[in-house]
């Protein structure tokens, strides 16, 4: 009998910010004894048409991830996809238009280190820059150790580009959610309590947020995370309880970041997984354990 | 960051800001800290770190996850806040930071086993600790005075925990307080008040029946004490005090474990019991063993002792300890104190030669002279007892001619309480004498050896049962052909008479042998 508590539904790979190939990581997942995994890299669906081409049937199940980074007057959000149609223009709409903004972006970092600082770079490496699938930060502060203007990638971050105060622009939270069910997928809510990843987000305003959401349309949260306590559980499963939300179970893997490791989702600290994970696993067809 | 080492143990200082901004960083530099090192616990102290996001909390989990024994120290209430609302605080230990106080210049009011006691304004006392690892004492304490109050015992409860110097205080509101051991000093004429208070709440707490798991067995410390003295005593003398303290059966009630006059305090008419650290249950005879070290052990060699630690002089000492002791009893029969306190001083002396030990060696000629003199009298102690167990209703006491007054009064005491008639109280007394005087004349012959006389009053019918217990050879006095009393005098056998007269007055006389003991019991209906 398969264990559904080895499930694993958060993870990252080269495609966003994590160090595993999408090649390495069936492999990693299937040692690590997990049966069902998604793969979740930032603002793109290109893993998981890779991973779909070339997974073999004995290898560990398998559905469709992404992890929109969102944004909107009242805060940050990643809205987690799963089980879409990765091919459907749904979908892929919501990933042009996050390339876009990310672009866009980088342009303007550029201009504001050209405006402010006189650091100008060789057309071929903006134009390198720029077609780069995530370029952030740390590309820039590289090309400007690269060029002299700092001596290490952290001083040029932290006394040039986080100077730089401009109204970035984000998908919003409705844009990523009808999205993804336009694509025929789940939208859910990750690391609830953890905000975009680094806030912490209790009580009422956890409950407005998701009340929002759940007006754009959300169907789950993600409440089985690495960086959760059962004490912050066990308000999650309220909440989820009380609007009748899908469970999912995450590690947020990054690869050579070890200190997360794949499976650790906090399933493994419960006997009995919620109702609401059961549904879920049931939703998207997964039938190995019991249901 | 700054890090300190001591053993296998790792400090981290944590400092600043933890976020999603530097979280990545922080992690390293504590990951290269850690790693490769055979570490068994980790110390983050937080004294520095002045906020913590999800990004941060998560790093702890990883450190956990690496060593899982972790702590995180000197949390500020904002950060503490934050790791409580998201569970943190349940997964591991988290102290907060605490309130500085000092004590220089404050009085000092009480000084127990663990920590000194000092009145830091008008209302307030706070007890340091003296021991590293205070705040699981300090803990431990808030938790034993909480369930003492729940079951009735009246005390102080702690309602703060402050750094003082290097160490850890837990803070009381003690309002107008002062210490038996004061009033004592200032008013000796309060003596007889004093005694009464004392052994009131000594009832109080030996009378606490304690749910079974809360406080730890008292017996067990003092196996440990019996088992240190196997280097310092005769095999023989060794295995005999480890025997006397392993044959004390458990028992549930409350012992305070320190209790002397400096822990009883009266404020504003109320008798407080104070310095619960060694909070116990046990059987009495541990509890008085540590107040005869308070009053008198300590103080045998020198008396000078006592003046200093508790404030007044060595008579006044000898004086409380012994009434005290005889309104515990409900006796002053004399042999029964000296029953009793001899079995306190085996198990008291054992401790205080530990003790001195430990704290000073065996160099110092002032700890050896104190040491051979303990060791002097429990040697001698050891010889002549058979338990350490007493009961108040029982007189062990050496089987001779030369002890039946005491035996007497003993009985008399007993019998005076329940309303004896003065007929019924010679007719027994005259019975008591006869078997007491049988069993110092045959039972141990020509050797000596204890007896038990135990008085037993039932209400409602009352009924006074008397049962003599020895361990002599059996014999039966009761077998004896009654003497022909029709004879007269000059024809009549010699003795014997006694026991006819006993089997005339009381209401029952049995006689059995039972495992080695003679036990002979009278009853009489009053």
């Amino acid at each position: 009998m398969i264990d559904v508590r080895n499930v694993d539904l958060h993870m990252h790979t080269t495609v966003s910010d994590g160090t595993d190939q999408p090649e390495e990581i069936i492999g990693k997942v299937k040692n690590a004894g997990i049966s069902l995994f998604a793969v979740t890299d930032h603002d793109d669906v290109k893993g998981c048409t890779r991973i779909l081409e070339i997974r073999r049937p004995e290898d560990p199940a398998f559905i469709t991830g992404v992890e929109f980074s969102c944004k909107d007057e009242e805060g940050q959000y990643h809205i987690l996809g799963y089980h879409y149609d990765p091919e459907s223009e749904a979908i892929r709409d919501v990933v042009k238009n996050g390339h876009r903004l990310r672009m866009k972006k980088v342009t303007s970092r550029l201009d504001f280190l050209k405006d402010e600082f006189g650091f100008t770079f060789p057309q071929e490496e903006i134009d390198h820059l720029l077609s780069l699938d995530n370029p952030g930060k740390p590309h820039i502060g590289n090309l400007m150790v690269k060029y002299g203007y700092t001596k290490t990638k952290e001083e040029a971050i932290k006394e040039y580009i986080n100077r730089i105060h401009f109204r970035s622009e984000y998908v919003r939270p409705e844009d990523a959610i009808r999205g993804i069910l336009g694509a025929g997928g789940i939208p859910v809510l990750a690391h609830p309590t953890y905000g975009s990843g680094d806030q912490l987000i209790l009580g009422e305003e956890m409950e407005h947020r998701v009340l929002k959401l759940i007006g754009y349309g959300l169907q789950g949260l993600e409440i089985y995370y690495s960086g959760f306590t059962a004490r912050i559980r066990k308000g999650l499963f309220k909440l989820a309880d009380q609007y009748q939300l899908y469970v999912t179970a995450g590690s947020d893997y990054h690869g050579g970041n070890k200190l997360i490791e794949l499976g650790e989702t906090g399933l493994k600290d419960e006997t009995e997984p919620v109702e609401g994970f059961y549904r879920f696993l049931k939703e998207v067809g997964y039938t190995g354990g019991e249901l | 960051m700054n890090d300190g080492m001591k053993a296998d143990q790792l400090t981290v200082m944590l400092t600043g800001r933890i976020d999603s901004n530097n979280a990545g960083q922080v992690e390293k530099d504590i990951l290269a800290q850690i790693e490769g090192k055979k570490l068994s616990s980790v110390i983050l102290d937080a004294s520095g770190l002045d906020y913590i996001s999800s990004a941060g909390l998560r790093i702890l989990l990883r450190i956990r996850k690496i060593i899982p024994d972790m702590a995180i120290t000197d949390v500020s209430s904002d950060v503490y806040e934050i790791l409580e609302m998201t569970g943190f605080t349940e997964m591991m230990r988290v102290e907060k930071a605490y309130r500085v106080v000092s004590v220089e210049g404050c009085e000092e009011i009480g000084r127990g086993a663990n920590g000194t006691i000092y009145r830091i304004d008008q209302d307030n006392v706070v007890k340091v600790y003296n021991n590293a690892d205070a705040l699981a004492d300090i803990q431990h304490e808030r938790e034993v005075a909480r369930l003492a109050l729940i079951l009735g015992i009246p005390t102080a409860i702690s309602y703060d925990v402050v750094k003082v110097g290097n160490s850890y205080g837990s803070v009381f509101e003690l309002l107008n307080a002062s210490s038996f051991s004061k009033i004592l000093a200032e008013n000796p004429e309060k003596m007889d008040w004093c005694v009464k208070e004392y052994v009131d709440m000594l009832n109080r707490i030996h009378q606490t029946v304690v749910p079974a798991g809360k406080l730890p067995d008292v017996k067990e410390t003092v196996v440990g004490w019996a088992e240190f003295m196997k280097d310092y005593l005769p095999v023989e003398a060794a295995n005999k005090l480890m025997a006397l303290v392993q044959s004390v059966p458990h028992d549930d009630h409350m012992i305070h474990g320190d209790y002397h006059t400096k822990n009883l305090e009266l404020q504003n008419d109320e008798v407080l019991l104070i310095d619960m650290d060694t909070l116990a249950v046990g059987h009495p005879i541990f509890e008085l063993a540590s107040m005869y070290n308070a009053f008198i052990g300590y103080s045998e060699v020198n008396h000078e002792n006592v003046l200093h630690f508790q404030g007044f002089d060595f008579d006044t000492a000898w004086k409380f300890w012994r009434k005290t002791l005889a309104a515990y009893l409900g006796t002053h029969c004399e042999k029964k104190l000296e029953e009793v306190e001899n079995k306190a001083r085996v198990v008291g002396y054992t401790r205080m030669i530990r003790r001195s030990i430990r704290r000073k060696g065996l160099e110092r000629e002032d700890s050896r002279a104190e040491i051979e003199y303990w060791k002097k009298e429990l040697l001698d102690l050891l010889e002549k007892t058979d338990t350490l167990l007493f009961n108040k209703n029982e007189l062990q006491i050496e089987a001779v001619r030369e002890n039946l007054e005491d035996v007497q009064s003993f009985v008399e005491e007993h019998l005076d309480r329940a309303g004896c008639s003065p007929k019924a109280g010679m007719q027994i007394g005259l019975a008591v004498e006869e078997i007491f005087i049988n069993i110092a004349n045959y039972a141990y012959a020509p050797g000596k050896g204890n007896a038990v006389v135990r008085v037993e009053v039932s209400e409602d019918p009352v009924i006074v049962t008397i049962t003599f217990i020895d361990h002599g050879v059996p014999y039966d006095p009761l077998a004896k052909k009654d003497p022909d009393v029709t004879l007269a005098a000059e024809d009549r056998q010699i003795g014997g008479l006694g026991i006819f007269l006993a089997k005339k007055t009381m209401d029952d006389l049995s006689y059995e042998y039972r495992d080695g003991q003679n036990i002979l019991r009278l009853k009489k209906n009053l």
